[in-house]
Formats: structure tokens, sequence, C-alpha cells
């Protein structure tokens, strides 16, 4: 059977409500152009900060230090040019790609598998599960770098992209089966009633009909750990020694060291602007999903 | 009870338990055995010294004054982010704020900015020399307040709170704008009614009914503010004028990678695992939600 | 799963990895392989004449760089001049600025580099390599012949206090291969330009700061947010050359009260006394050295406590007439034990042979290569830096204001230069010195705050059994 993914608990209400028919008081509307007012300073506040690090990648070394508020002299596309061959960002943004997609499916299907089970069944052991999994999102993790890293060893996979992706999947599963789980008690159980009394098997109720069901909440939460995980660094500097298989944060670890020592500060700032477009478009294009997923209940 | 519940549980848990269990479990278990020993970090040289690590831990004042400042972030940073994303968001979902969709997109911005970047970006605005805050009070006559805000041990921390809120507030007004939405209308239309004003309905309705994101809120924000290690080591690496900025996650570090006692860093980092789960299950506790369970 | 590896394949090398689940005796013992008991040294081959410490031509050779303030492009020119002599060999050449995250795994797992640039914010304590046993006695390398003539040692060519800034407890475990140079660096066209004369004694300095304030300049200028450490220069070395070395000696050894001695109690006194003259540069104390360093260039303030890297570090942003150059730090006062003209000189760059190094010879042979004149000249060209060796800079065509000021200060200094090494044998000293400088700087304590506070870490250093203590 299948059915056909409609939308969970439907909330009859419109956003936006209506101020009351007789017009409101003066009180009212001196709050309302307050509060119009703060949102859009901090509109300022939020986009001035942004344009000045785009505005910075293309100054030269001397104009950034003396000089940080005004605008280059000369728009100087050179640092882009340096930061993407001598940090070889070009390759190592497809190495990200490679191992953070790769992570984010893994982590989404089976963080979605273990939250539904913890959600949904009574077994012995469950909460106990579930807990050491909220536990991990308190682990600060360079504390078991160096453990992690014998462990990878170990198992044959260090300096692979696959080491790497499932060391990711392992370090962002907390995050996922916390929020999941959240998502998937808010679903309605008389579904998998129908669906189990129509022969359906467990795993058929939870690919068939919840994972569909999930999707608002899974996409949100596969947003985050895709945004998380391209910004993660610690991990691959440990576990990813080989130079060719860098993943992006790593190359500008060695921009902001190469800044730090030779004062390249335009170069790291072009290469920190090359590394967040792509986040940002990502944000742009799912940003409409990512506010139904939140809305319908990932944080519950 | 259904036959083939069990198999089908064993066959969902069991690759993701395993990979948590090898690549989370385990080397957290490791590092909590080190922190049993005076291990080094580069021979295979450890003794088991038993409870040393944690007793010194106890005196340690440079770690308890590392814990009072996570404290203070702990304590302020939520405050601060909640309120002020709950404020937008009933300004711009309720209020119809014009383009209220751009500021969903404008307000999240800082949060995908790397952390790098928004700390060499404050550290320029607080530049007492050439940087913009000084500039600024300096034009609108406010000469007495400028400072060296990283500078002076009583403004740096309160210096780094403010950047952190910065980052950190855009996100949790998408989130609370994405709770309202779902808040039903009649609620509101009862209240406009009864003629409560703006901010009685925020207090009095709007709060309520999204209490539970604004739990899960805190505890998000505590973990990150029990964290804090990339925003300060990147803007103030040494601690800060009079180590009035060290968190115990820079104090880890040092301990570990300056001074070689991977054992004793072990062992604090043991102690703020332990706290920021006592925190995020107290505040889970007081957000017990009714569970609806099929077995 | 992923391409590859299919889940049978995947969970026995789980399976094989499970002893490494459980804590972790066991899980680092398993790593010991490689390392552990008797070091072989790896490969050898047979000695010479031309090949004194008997390297194996075909061993591979593993070299890793710390990319910093030098760049890597020095460590290829001294790689090529291995290859020349061993074509057989292949040689490894990484370069990366987290040598602590990438080589401790390494050196636990029994597997480090056959050369490593031990330097950088990153790095890994130079004792605590030492006190766990993991570096190879380098006295073959300096009792071998240097690669130019025969006769010669390689200890021979070094300069003055390189192999004594690497030895630990009598052994020598490390070049440091930078000559590096402490002093106050000014801009000499802007002295001329102001008629101001470089001072030699702190009352000539004081007397000319108190000018330069009034031209509206500020004197000094320093990075309170990460580098006030660098002024320590000016106390602990003006105290060095009043009291003479036994000054340095008694606080390297711990001696009890070391940081209370005369010289220092007057020369702290003396910052105390700059500060509350407010001869440093307003607000410094929020700045990190590269923005100091930036107002200095720019005009903002006369003088500067740096080490020599200053100039390749400002080379971008410095204007091209600004003529760096170097003051040592003046005397108390006349009739000083050491000469205005000393300098503290402290090679840097710890270059070392793990003891676990699968070609321990080659990796000293590299050394040898680098402490050659050719090896030498390369690094000196390449960086506008000093090297360590005799010389080193002789054959450099054009020399940079600062490198040429340099040079010259040196000259004049001759023997009496002196060096540091508590808080390269003690951890504890350095984040120390930042806070309580930071302090003294920023007038949150007096001077003998501060110096409290260092004689309390000094007497915690001490008393503590669990440190290993050096004696100079």
């Amino acid at each position: 059977m299948t059915l056909t993914p409609t939308k969970p608990p439907q909330h009859p209400a419109p956003v936006e409500m209506d101020p009351p028919e007789d017009g409101p008081s003066v009180g009212e509307r001196v709050a309302s152009v307050f509060s119009t007012g703060f949102v859009a300073v901090w509109a300022v506040l939020v986009v001035l900060p942004l344009l000045w690090a785009v505005l910075t990648a293309f100054k030269s070394d001397q104009e950034i230090l003396t000089d940080p508020w005004g605008l280059p002299q000369q728009w100087r596309l050179d640092n882009f040019a340096r930061a993407w061959t001598e940090g070889n960002i070009g390759t190592y943004f497809v190495n990200s790609l490679i191992v953070v997609v790769t992570a984010t499916v893994l982590v989404m299907l089976l963080g979605a598998m273990t939250a539904y089970v913890i959600a949904r069944y009574r077994f012995p052991g469950r909460d106990v599960i579930y807990y050491t999994f909220v536990a991990g999102m308190a682990f600060p993790i360079f504390l078991a770098l160096v453990p992690l890293f014998f462990v990878v060893k170990n198992v044959g996979l260090t300096a692979t992209y696959l080491g790497l992706v499932l060391v990711y999947v392992a370090y962002a599963l907390p995050f996922t089966v916390f929020f999941l789980t959240g998502f998937f008690r808010t679903l309605p159980g008389s579904l998998i009633e129908a669906a189990l009394l129509d022969g359906c098997s467990h795993a058929g109720v939870f690919f068939r009909i919840m994972l569909p069901l999930a999707e608002p909440g899974i996409v949100s939460v596969g947003i985050f750990n895709f945004l998380g995980l391209w910004n993660q660094f610690i991990l691959p500097l440990v576990l990813m020694p080989d130079q060719d298989k860098y993943v992006l944060s790593q190359g500008l670890v060695v921009l902001a060291a190469t800044q730090g020592y030779r004062s390249d500060w335009s170069g790291l700032f072009a290469g920190l602007v090359i590394a967040t477009l792509p986040v940002v478009a990502v944000y742009i294009v799912f940003q409409r999903r990512i506010q139904e997923g939140l809305a319908v209940g990932a944080f519950r | 009870m259904r036959h083939g519940k069990y198999p089908f549980i064993i066959g969902f848990l069991a690759i993701p338990l395993l990979l948590y269990a090898v690549f989370v479990i385990s080397p957290y278990a490791q590092a909590f055995y080190l922190s049993l020993t005076d291990w080094r970090g580069l021979s295979n040289r450890q003794d088991f010294v038993g409870l040393a690590n944690y007793a010194e831990l106890f005196t340690d004042t440079q770690f308890w004054r590392a814990m009072g400042h996570n404290l203070a972030l702990l304590i302020v940073v939520p405050l601060f982010v909640i309120a002020m994303a709950l404020l937008f968001a009933s300004a711009t979902a309720i209020s119809r704020v014009r383009g209220s969709r751009f500021y969903q997109v404008v307000f999240f911005f800082p949060h995908v900015l790397p952390v790098v970047i928004a700390g060499i970006l404050f550290a320029f605005l607080y530049n007492p020399q050439a940087g913009l805050l000084n500039a600024f009070l300096r034009v609108v006559g406010l000469e007495w307040l400028t400072r060296a805000w990283l500078g002076d041990d009583a403004v740096a921390l309160p210096a780094v709170m403010v950047v952190m809120i910065w980052s950190a507030v855009g996100f949790y007004y998408v989130l609370f704008s994405a709770a309202m939405k779902s808040v039903p209308r009649d609620v509101y239309e009862a209240a406009t009614l009864d003629g409560a004003g703006r901010l009685r309905t925020l207090v009095s309705i709007t709060i309520p009914m999204i209490w539970e994101s604004v739990q899960v809120s805190y505890v998000y924000l505590g973990i990150a503010a029990l964290d804090g290690f990339t925003l300060l080591h990147t803007m103030l690496p040494d601690g800060g004028p009079n180590r009035s900025t060290e968190v115990v996650a820079q104090y880890l570090y040092r301990t570990a990678f300056d001074e070689g006692r991977f054992g004793y860093a072990s062992a604090i980092g043991v102690t703020l695992c332990l706290f920021t789960l006592v925190l995020a299950i107290v505040v889970m506790r007081f957000s017990r939600r009714e569970q609806v369970e099929y077995a | 799963m992923t391409a590859g590896l299919d889940r049978r394949q995947f969970l026995q090398r789980l399976a094989a990895a499970g002893l490494l689940a459980v804590p972790a005796t066991g899980a680092l013992a398993a790593c010991a392989t490689g390392g552990g008991g008797t070091s072989s040294g790896g490969a050898v081959g047979e000695v010479s004449a031309t090949n004194p410490l008997g390297v194996a031509a075909d061993a591979p050779l593993d070299v890793v760089i710390f990319n910093g303030g030098y760049g890597e492009d020095y460590a290829k020119a001294h790689e090529a001049m291995y290859r020349e002599l061993y074509p057989q060999a292949q040689v490894k050449h990484t370069a990366t600025t987290q040598i602590s995250q990438e080589m401790q795994p390494r050196f636990v797992g029994g597997n480090p580099p056959d050369v490593l640039d031990d330097s950088g914010a990153q790095k890994i304590e130079y004792a605590n390599l030492v006190n766990e046993g993991m570096l190879t006695d380098l006295t073959p390398l300096l009792d071998a012949p240097s690669l130019d003539d025969p006769n010669v040692k390689v200890r021979d060519t070094l300069l003055p206090g390189t192999i004594e800034q690497g030895t630990f407890g009598g052994t020598c475990y490390g070049v440091n291969y930078v000559y590096e140079t402490f002093a106050i660096w000014y801009s000499e066209p802007l002295f001329e330009k102001n008629g101001w004369t470089p001072p030699t004694t702190w009352d000539e300095m004081m007397a000319l700061s108190e000018q330069i304030k009034a031209a509206g300049i500020a004197p000094f200028a320093y990075g309170g947010t990460n580098a006030a450490d660098y002024v320590l220069d000016l106390n602990l070395g003006a105290a060095i050359k009043q009291g003479g070395p036994d000054v340095i000696k008694n606080i390297d050894n711990l001696e009890p009260k070391a940081w209370q001695q005369e010289p220092l109690v007057q020369a702290t006194q003396g910052i105390e006394e700059m500060v509350r003259k407010g001869y440093f540069l307003p607000g410094s104390e929020g700045l990190k050295h590269t923005e100091a360093q930036t107002q200095w260039v720019q005009g903002k303030a006369a003088f500067y406590v740096s080490g020599s890297w200053i100039e390749n570090e400002m080379k971008t942003i410095s204007p091209p007439d600004f003529q760096m150059t170097a003051l040592p730090i003046p005397v108390l006062e006349p009739g000083s034990a050491m000469p205005t003209t000393a300098l503290r000189t402290q090679p840097a760059e710890f270059f070392c042979v793990p003891r676990d190094a699968k070609n321990v010879r080659g990796g000293m042979e590299y050394l040898r290569i680098m402490l050659s004149k050719k090896g030498a000249a390369a690094f000196a060209q390449e960086t506008a830096s000093v090297p360590v060796v005799k010389g080193g800079t002789d054959a450099v065509a054009q020399k940079t204001p600062a490198l040429a000021s340099l040079s010259a200060a040196l000259d004049a200094a001759g023997d009496n230069v002196f060096n540091w090494q508590f808080w390269i044998w003690y951890a504890a000293f350095k984040p120390a010195v930042k806070t309580e400088m930071g302090n003294l700087l920023a007038g949150r304590t007096t001077a003998d705050g501060f110096l409290s506070a260092m004689q309390a870490v000094a007497d915690e250093v001490a008393g503590d059994p669990s440190i290993t203590k050096y004696n100079r």
C-alpha cells in the first residue's frame, strides 16, 4: 500500500494576525513602530558585517589593517585567485562535497531509523539508548581526538573518505536522533495501526509511511547537519593527513595559519568568502523547507 | 505486541549503534580511562593514578575561574538570545511587518558565517585605535565610553558575549517564528477581543504556547555556551586580559597541547561533560512531553 | 554502505578493532608495535668518508616542515640537496601548521617522521618530547665532519648558543635552525627626521620617550591580547645586562627568590614608571600583535620590542621606506656587567629526529645538509633571516634593512649574547608571563605584583616532583 504523504497536523491558522477591526490603540501603534524599528536595526547590524567581510576580501593586506572600514581602492580579484590556487580551494571543495553529502545522506537515513524506533517502540534499554545519544551532544570533541585516531587507524580507515564519512555520521547522530525522535512522536499513531492491520511489515510502515511523513523534519535536520559538517575542522585535521584529500575546512585552517604567520589577511578573507558562499546558497534555496520542518515540530 | 517487533528493532538499531559505539563511545570511554592516568600524550607510558587528577581539579583555581566564565556565558547568552529572538519573532510574525520573509533570510546569515570570520570581524570592530565601535562612540559624543574593549578585564567577557548573541539570535528567531506560526489563530483572536496588548499577548499567550521550543532552545544554547572554544580561541587565544575570558575548553586545550598533561586534560573534559549532561537532563525533565508510543 | 567496502568486510574490520572498543591500556599498547624498547634507528648503510653517518642510500626520508613565518620553500631546497646525494631515496615532504594535532598520534603510534621541524603555536613542547624519550641523541651528527670541510666537525660550524639551546640534561636533542635575535625596533628615517638619537641607557630611553610623547607619538606599542610577553625582553634583558649572566642562570635554575633579584626589580619598576607616564600606546592592551605592529609601522608609535622575524611578518604592510632597525635593550646604569651592545639571541625552529623514525641516520644527514654553507645560504636567501651556521648570511647579496642592521648588531655584540630557557623547559611560565606582563602594562598590577606572581610560578614548578628539572 502507498499513502500519499499528507502534511501532518494541520494547523488551521494562517501566519499573520490581523489587528482588531476597530483599529489599534495609540500605545499599540507606538509599540508597532518600535518593534518594527528594532527589527530593521538588527537587520542592518547583521548585514553590514557580512558586507564588510566580502569587501575585505577584495582589499590588499595593507588596506585591511590600516583602513579596515574603507572601500578597497582597487578591487583585487587576485586574492580569490590566490586563495583558489595556493589554498587549493578548488580541490578541497570537491573533497568536502563528496564527504559531506555522503555523510549527510547516511546520517539522515540511520538517524531516522534510530529515532523512529526510539519514538515509537517500547523495549528494554530504550531510555538508556536515547540518553546515550543525548549525552553525545555534550562531549567536547578534542577530548576524544587521540583515542579516536587509533580507533580509525585500527579499522584501517585513516586517510580515507570512508573513514571520515563514518566518523562524521557517528558524530552527527546525537543531534539527528535527538531532534527526529521528538519529530516522530508528533506523527499520528493511528496510521501505523492501520498499516500494520493491513499487513504491512514494521520496516514497511517506516519506509512507506513514516519516512515520507517525516520529510519536512528530515530535510531541515539534514540541512543543519550539512552546514555543521561543512564547517567541521577538528575531525579531519586528525583523521585526514593526506593533503590531496583535505576537505575545505582544513584548507581554511592552513589559510588562517598563513595569515597568522605571514599577515596574508586578504587571502584568508577571500578563502573564507569562497567557502561560505555555497553554505549561504544552500540556506537561501532551502530556507522555506527549513522553516516548514521547524514549524511542524522538529523541536517538539 | 506484534510478532517480528524485536528483529525489526534490532535490525534498525544495529548499524547506528555500532557506529556510535565504535567511533564515539569507545574514544570517550578511553578518554575517561585516561583521566585516571598521568598520560602525557606522546608515548605509551602511562601510570594509573586513580582519582588524583580529579582531586587536583577540585583545588585548581584556574579551572574554577574558567568554569565561572562558562557559567556567566550559560546564564547571560541564552537569556539575551531567547529574549531578542522572541521579540523579533513576535514583531514580524504577528504584526505583519513587511518583508518578514526577507528578515528570515537575513537574520539567519550570522549562523551560516564561519565562527572564525565572526571572531576576526569583531576583533577589528573592537580595535581601540581603528575600530568602528570607538569611532562611533566618539562621533556621537560618548568619548568617555571608549575603551580597549578586549584589553579591559571588566568588559572583555561581555564583549565576547555580544558576538555570541549576535551570531545566535537569527537561528532562534527562525525557530520561534516557525513555532508561532503553528499557534492557532483563534487563540490570538480571543486575546485581542479581550483587549490584551501586544506585550501581554506575547507574555501570556505566545510564550506559553511555544514553551517547549523555548526550553529546547535553552538546552541547545547552554551546550553551546559551555563550549565557546572556537570563538574565544580566535578572539582572545591567551585567555584575555588577566585571564578574564578563559573558558574550560580553552583551559583543557592548554593543559593538553601546551603542557602535555593529557591525563589531567581528560579529567577536565570528563567533568565538563558531566556538568553539561546534568544541565541537559535537568532542563529536559522540566519539559517532559507526553509520549505517543506504539507497542 | 558506501562504495568500496561491503558490509561483511566492514563488520570484519570492526571485529578486528573490537579490542579497541575496550578502554585504553589495551588499545594504546596495541599501537606500540612500531615503537617501544630499544631504538634500532631503522635503515643503516655503510659508513665511509663521504657517508660518515652511515645513511642507507635507498631508504626513504620523511620530512615534516612547520609552514609558518619562514614558509616551506627553503626546505624544498634542502630536500633537493638530499636527493642529489642519495638519488635512490624517496623524499617525502609535508608542510603543516598543526604540528601537535598531526604529529602526536604518529608519535604514539610509533610512526613519526624522520625529520620534524617542531615549531609554531601548535608545536609539541620540546621538554615533553625529551622527557618521554621520543627523540634521538644528536651527538653523532655534531661530531660528524661538516659537509663543506672534512676537517671541521659540524658542532664547530654553529653560532654560539646553538647547541646549548637544543640541550636537555646534557644531551643535545635538536638543532634550532634560525638565529633569532631580540631587540627594540624602530624606523631609522623617522628618527633622523625628528633628530632623535637611539638610547643606550635606561635614562636616555626615558628622556627620549618624553620627547617622543611631546611630539604626539606614543614611545612604545605592544600587542596586549596575545603578545604582552614580548615586552619581557625590556626588563629581563636590561636586568641580565646589568647583573650579568648569573641573573638569568638563577631564574632558569629556579633558585629561590630569583625573580626578586635587584637588577630585575629595578628594571621592572622602570616599566611600571613607563606605564605611569603613559609611554605605551593607549589601547595597546586591546590589540593583537599584528594590530599593534600595524600601528607602529604607520608611525603611531616609535618603538616595538620583538624578535627578528618582525620584518618578514610585516613586509606586506610596512611602508617601503620604513627601514626597520634593531636597537639592543638599553642598560640600566653605566658600568653594567654586560655592554649595552649585548643581545638576546635565541636559536629557534626546533629540528629534531624522532627516536622511532624509520630512517634516523637519514634524518641526521638531512640536518647535516641544512647546516652546510650551501644549505644555510639557501635558507638565508629564501627567508631573509639568519641561520645558526657561521657565515650563513655571507652569500646573501642583497640584505634587507633589518637583516643588515641585525648583522651589524650581532657583530657589535660578539660573544656578549645571552638567552633564557625557563619558559622552554617549563610550560607553566609562558602563559603566566603573558597574563602578568599584560597586567603590568595595563596598570592592573605593580612591578612588585608582577615579580611575586612570577616567583610564585617558579616556586610551584620547583616544588612539583612530577616535573622534570633542568639546569644550566
